[in-house]
């Protein structure tokens, strides 16, 4: 080769071997798409508790507490008190859910309650304690990775009365298995309440044409025990 | 006739439920409906609420002896019952029905409703897979 070519023919060979084309990128430098989990989805089945047969691992305080639970009367949801988190997972009613770039936002229609899961930050210092907790998420591969932290103590885990702690710790694990099924798997951790971590898997399928409408609990509501 | 009947077999039903209830352990305490077993009964409409969290039917039965027995029954939301083909005005007062669902525990005269079957023949579910709740509060089983 002449010379005069070679440094030309170096820098070419350099530029294509560095384009973010030839190294596998999109000329734009976009992320990759994310995973879609959006729409409305209805559990398959209704698991109101999650030991039906008991036998949960409570520690003895907490087992005292199960005890003084009665889904006829106590249940704070009778009053249409949110259900909290991971109990908002197991309702028996369509939710939605929105993605947005910052956030995955799940609007459930029972009883009219969102989620917000930030995809952008991590947890908040000094969270207030809340019926939801503090939701961040993050992809690995196909499956949507939550992590929730700051709740209040007065929700139930499940509708059968379940207590948990402040220090409640829940990861789910949310993926799509196929088109029409979104499977969630949680691991519930509260070494304060429970001598071991609770694993639970909710199955959920994709319903088109819903749209999730208003449900004004207070409405009509005939099982309030709030103290009028 | 078949009203007679169908009265009488609710109220046999009823009196067999509260003679033969258990007493359950605390931990054994489900529904406030026997889940075990529908029951039929036809009525009359008196008022029909279509409201969250529940839209309840409230219907006249007659008894054996054409005394009035006021009934109750429990849906689900307005947004699941359209799901299953029901509209706000489905039902009104005056409406001859059948109400076929759960009876409560305690005697009274409600329901957890399943299906009706109007004056025509039609059948309407509720479409209640899943059993009703305050979103899901007081029915859920304690274990």
């Amino acid at each position: 080769m002449r010379s005069g070519l070679i440094f030309p023919t170096v820098v070419l060979i350099l530029m294509v071997a560095l384009s973010p084309a030839t190294r596998g990128q999109s000329s734009t430098s976009l992320p990759s798409p994310m995973p879609d989990i959006s729409g409305v989805w209805l559990l398959e089945k209704y698991q109101p508790a999650l030991f039906p047969k008991g036998g949960a691992p409570l520690q003895p305080w907490a087992e005292e507490k199960f005890k003084a639970a009665n889904p006829q009367t106590n249940d704070p949801n009778l009053a249409c008190l949110p259900e909290g988190v991971p109990r908002f997972m197991f309702v028996p009613l369509p939710l939605e859910i929105f993605q947005v770039p910052t956030r995955v936002v799940i609007l459930h229609e029972g009883i009219e309650w969102t989620r917000q899961i930030y995809m952008n930050r991590q947890h908040l210092k000094d969270l207030d304690p809340s019926y939801s907790g503090d939701s961040i998420g993050k992809w690995e591969g196909d499956t949507l990775v939550v992590d929730t932290i700051g709740f209040k103590d007065s929700t139930w885990v499940d509708a059968g009365g379940l207590p948990h702690s402040e220090a409640m710790h829940l990861v789910e694990r949310i993926r799509r298995i196929d088109h029409d099924t979104l499977v969630d798997n949680l691991t519930i951790d509260d070494p304060k309440a429970y001598t071991k971590p609770i694993r639970t898997q909710r199955t959920y399928k994709l319903k088109s044409g819903w749209e999730i409408e208003e449900y004004v609990c207070e409405e009509n509501n005939k099982y309030s025990h709030k103290e009028k | 006739m078949k009203v007679y009947l169908a009265v009488f077999s609710a109220v046999a039903v009823f009196l067999l439920l509260s003679l033969a209830a258990p007493t359950y352990a605390h931990h054994g305490i489900s529904s406030w409906f026997d889940m075990s077993h529908s029951v039929s009964v036809k009525g009359i409409v008196t008022s029909f609420d279509w409201t969250n969290p529940h839209s309840y039917l409230y219907a006249d039965v007659k008894d054996a002896k054409g005394a009035i027995e006021k009934w109750t029954a429990e849906m689900a939301s307005p947004a699941m019952l359209k799901r299953s083909g029901w509209r706000s005005d489905t039902l009104k007062a005056g409406d001859e029905i059948t109400l076929v669902g759960k009876t409560s525990k305690d005697g009274k005269p409600m329901m957890l409703l399943e299906k009706i079957i109007l004056a025509n023949g039609q059948e309407l579910a509720t479409g209640q897979a899943l059993p009703a709740g305050t979103a899901e509060g007081g029915k859920a089983p304690k274990e």
